[in-house]
């Protein structure tokens, strides 16, 4: 589970980077390429710490 | 815009963002309902002026749960720091909260524009705001039909699970649709999770802080847009209406839902949702 929290953690950071320079439009306002989607940027990149605090959580011994 | 309609908009806004009433079907209805017709809505001093609103929504409500915000910070941090999670009430209520932001913050980043522009006229936010009604009447008989056949009891919000919390996220997330109340949404499903009245309406609160907060925050750059400054009065003004008028609104909420249920919110979403619905089609509202 830690491995997929780290590859999802990196996921959503690559996706993040790729709205923020506008590489990628999917399902944003104005639908063109090379705007700054700033909104889904930050979603994306909160999104990868959360998983990062997931797999923070991964090395706590389990709980009886 | 004129002083009158942007001190109007932010008691609106303010008003009926925690009342479970839908305050983005009420922003396009009232205006609609007043013929309005001088205000774009999408321009770029409205954009910012609505930004503000919500700014101004969203500090009543931090700063009416601040102790349970900053107890809930804390709790959070210290689990991080600790690296594992415990059964404490703030550290539980918090990851609660995280998990239940997750399905709203990605859903209304990616769906709000397209559903804005589908929806975002009177008559479909008129027929929202009437199911909306139809949804706290079935959440409401639903819950006593729970509690009635198969004997279930309220718990507290801590007592939540995890996959509850995404549900009531989910639930959240149908607030994209004109006249669908955030709100009243995300209370119906708590309710449904077997939470009172009062914690659902206080778990509806806490779960919608950071929703307007990010938001407002989110768009704080339309602040700067090049039009934007010719409502710098109006918006610091309607900033302090809107955050008053939301810092009593929860209050009364509060106190509401300690002995009362969602129905006579339902009659009005229902009433209204419908006269507006025959208005719009019959061309009244514009």
């Amino acid at each position: 589970m830690k491995i997929l929290a780290f590859v999802l953690a990196a996921f959503f950071f690559i996706i993040g980077l790729l709205y923020g320079l506008g590489s990628i439009n999917f399902l944003t306002k104005s639908g063109t390429a090379h705007a700054h989607h700033v909104s889904h940027l930050v979603v994306a990149w909160i999104l990868s710490l959360l998983c990062l605090v997931w797999a923070r959580f991964q090395d706590a011994p389990a709980r009886h | 815009m004129t002083d009158i309609q942007a001190i109007v908009l932010a008691l609106l806004q303010g008003v009926s963002e925690l009342f479970p009433i839908s305050s983005l079907g009420h922003t396009i209805l009232v205006p609609a309902l007043l013929h309005w017709r001088n205000i774009d809505r999408s321009g770029p001093t409205f954009l910012a002026f609505v930004v503000v609103l919500h700014l101004g929504t969203a500090l009543a409500l931090l700063t009416f749960y601040r102790k349970e915000w900053w107890a809930i910070v804390r709790a959070l941090v210290a689990s991080v720091v600790r690296g594992k999670l415990s059964d404490e009430r703030d550290e539980r209520i918090g990851w609660l909260l995280v998990v239940g932001t997750i399905p709203v913050g990605i859903l209304g980043v990616l769906l709000q524009h397209p559903v804005r522009a589908l929806f975002g006229s009177p008559a479909p936010a008129a027929a929202f705001l009437a199911i909306n009604g139809l949804v706290m009447f079935a959440g409401e008989a639903l819950r006593r039909r729970q509690h009635a056949a198969v004997g279930r009891t309220d718990h507290p919000i801590e007592r939540l699970t995890f996959a509850q919390s995404v549900g009531v996220g989910f639930a959240q997330s149908f607030a994209l649709l004109p006249g669908i109340s955030r709100s009243g949404a995300s209370m119906v499903a708590s309710l449904l999770c077997d939470l009172d009245h009062e914690d659902a309406a206080r778990y509806s609160f806490l779960l919608a802080t950071p929703v307007i907060l990010a938001a407002s925050l989110l768009e704080i750059p339309k602040l700067f847009a090049p039009d934007a400054h010719v409502v710098a009065m109006q918006a610091i003004v309607g900033c302090i209406v809107s955050g008053v008028a939301a810092y009593l609104s929860v209050a009364f909420l509060t106190r509401y839902f300690k002995s009362n249920d969602l129905r006579p919110f339902g009659w009005y979403c229902l009433i209204v949702g419908v006269t507006c619905f025959v208005l719009a089609r019959m061309g009244v509202l514009t």
